[in-house]
């Protein structure tokens, strides 16, 4: 009866590996699973099968650690690296930091349950590097280090630890608290004068969910309005090239991931009246806040 | 000899400060132009009228608007020549044109836009309420110095029109007063617009009276 079972397995596994291929060998994984060994092919089947668990989004910070002062170097900025595929010890992902979406691709391999990566991004950005990493699946976590080609650039050498994430628009996404009287700063990391931090003005308004009316805006101040306003982009993954916003979003703002340079396809109905409501009484504040005139 | 010293200093000083009040008003006048400039050619969605967007679509308040950025502006330079006794002395006539001028653009276009643009002024009820009270008084005096003079009374002709000037030159202190106190404290836009609504006008309008007080003491008495 035993013997019978398996013959009617051994031929549905047939039947299957006819039919689907693919799942044929997804198949023979899960069998091999239950006797892992110590031999090399084995690990290696393993690591294959760890895929779609390795695959995804890594978020975090990417901080700089050899760079020049004197060349204003940004020294954190949020980074989204994304693992998009492993195949026959080759590794394809992309990065989206600064504003700066790019592609990377080259080798990995396994030691003890956990992945190293040796990637390059093309060459052909004044900002590309190689990233070198290690994923590990376990904790989902990738940390590693990302040297720039160019070594005259302010930042030359990056460190990061990231965490796996998953991506999913959310309009009821709120600023945080603490994010009420933080000073603004500039393109050069310096503080910008007196009226440049932000109030609890900013956290009263959602452009992402309530229709807002010339009432609701006009009496905020400039800055409130622009993280306001860049919040909508932010919801949908957008990553900053202003080192102002990306301050901002990238430091203080636990839920913002980077995951697009362009987001204008994403933006809601809402969300566009919003922002041109909220741009214009940017723009006036801009022109007229500080100047003889209304 | 010391005595002549003292009274050539004396003119001397008084000139200079005559000419100095001349130059700062001319550099406010001219920062007013630039102001009534942006909106030369018409233009619907340009500068203040940027954030007037609920209210430009209208047409009263549109040539309400534009009536008062052209014309408002010609109360300035008229309205100053009158005060300059060697004009009013030598050359009456230049006195009697500019002085129709003045009144001719406050009374027919000046304030009565004025008013209608107050009523959707910036900064809610009490910026409205400032604002609507300006246009009044302001039709009110220069109206009042209109008729006094047609009866003859000189006396209450200067005294209407140091007040009618006094909110022609608001449109200059408003402004002014914003720069500083935006300057100073930083205010929120719609916090800034309410205080200024009032103090751009209601401290000419004290120190007007206070002027003529002091002027007119001897024949209050």
């Amino acid at each position: 009866m035993k013997n019978l079972s398996l013959i009617y397995f051994v031929l549905f596994a047939t039947i299957l590996s006819c039919s689907q291929p693919k799942k044929q060998n997804n198949h023979e994984k899960e069998t091999t699973e239950g006797f892992v060994t110590d031999t090399p092919a084995k690990a290696d089947i393993k690591a294959d099968n760890i895929q779609s668990a390795v695959y995804g989004y890594y978020v975090g910070m990417f901080k700089a650690s050899i760079f020049d002062r004197d060349k204003k170097p940004s020294y954190a900025n949020k980074i989204t690296v994304s693992i998009d595929s492993l195949k026959d010890k080759i590794v394809y992902g992309h990065s989206i930091v600064a504003g700066n979406w790019r592609p990377f691709q080259g080798e990995w391999s396994t030691l003890d349950n956990v992945l190293l990566v040796n990637a390059k991004e093309p060459g052909d950005d004044r900002y590309d590097g190689v990233f070198e990493f290690s994923i590990y699946p376990e904790s989902q976590i990738i940390s590693g280090i990302w040297k720039a080609n160019d070594k005259n650039l302010a930042v030359t050498q990056r460190e990061y630890s990231l965490e796996k994430r998953e991506f999913t628009y959310n309009p009821k996404l709120e600023l945080p608290d603490y994010i009420a009287w933080q000073d603004l700063y500039d393109q050069n990391n310096e503080i910008v004068d007196g009226a440049e931090f932000l109030t609890e003005d900013v956290l009263k308004v959602n452009a992402s969910i309530q229709p807002l009316k010339k009432e609701d805006v006009e009496n905020l101040y400039k800055g409130d309005l622009e993280v306001i306003r860049n919040s909508i982009y932010a919801r949908h993954g957008y990553s900053f090239k202003n080192r102002k916003m990306r301050y901002v979003f990238d430091s203080a703002v636990d839920w913002y991931m980077p995951v697009s340079i362009d987001v204008r396809g994403q933006i809601t109905d809402l969300e566009r009246q919003n922002i041109e409501l909220i741009k214009r009484y940017e723009e006036h504040a801009t022109a007229y806040y500080d100047a003889f005139g209304r | 000899m010391k005595m002549l010293s003292q009274n050539i200093s004396v003119l001397n000083l008084k000139a200079i400060i005559r000419v100095a009040i001349l130059l700062v008003y001319a550099f406010f006048c001219y920062l007013m132009l630039q102001i009534t400039l942006q909106y030369i050619p018409v233009h619907t969605d340009v500068a203040f009228l940027r954030i007037k967007q609920d209210y430009i679509s209208m047409q009263h308040y549109k040539y309400a608007f534009f009536i008062h950025a052209y014309t408002a502006i010609l109360a300035l330079p008229a309205g100053f020549t009158q005060f300059f006794l060697f004009i009013r002395n030598k050359f009456p006539w230049i006195h009697a044109v500019t002085g129709y001028i003045y009144v001719s653009t406050i009374l027919l276009f000046a304030a009565p836009s004025g008013f209608i643009i107050g009523i959707y002024a910036n900064g809610g009820l009490y910026a409205q309420i400032a604002f609507l009270l300006l246009a009044i008084l302001w039709f009110w005096f220069t109206l009042r110095a209109v008729l006094s003079i047609r009866k003859r009374n000189i006396v209450a002709h200067k005294q209407w029109m140091i007040r009618s000037f006094a909110l022609t030159l608001s449109a200059i202190t408003l402004r002014a007063w914003k720069y500083i106190i935006v300057a100073l404290f930083h205010p929120r836009p719609m916090d800034v617009y309410q205080i200024v609504a009032w103090l751009g006008w209601v401290l000419n309008l004290i120190l007007a009276e206070i002027l003529i007080y002091y002027i007119y003491k001897k024949d209050i008495k």
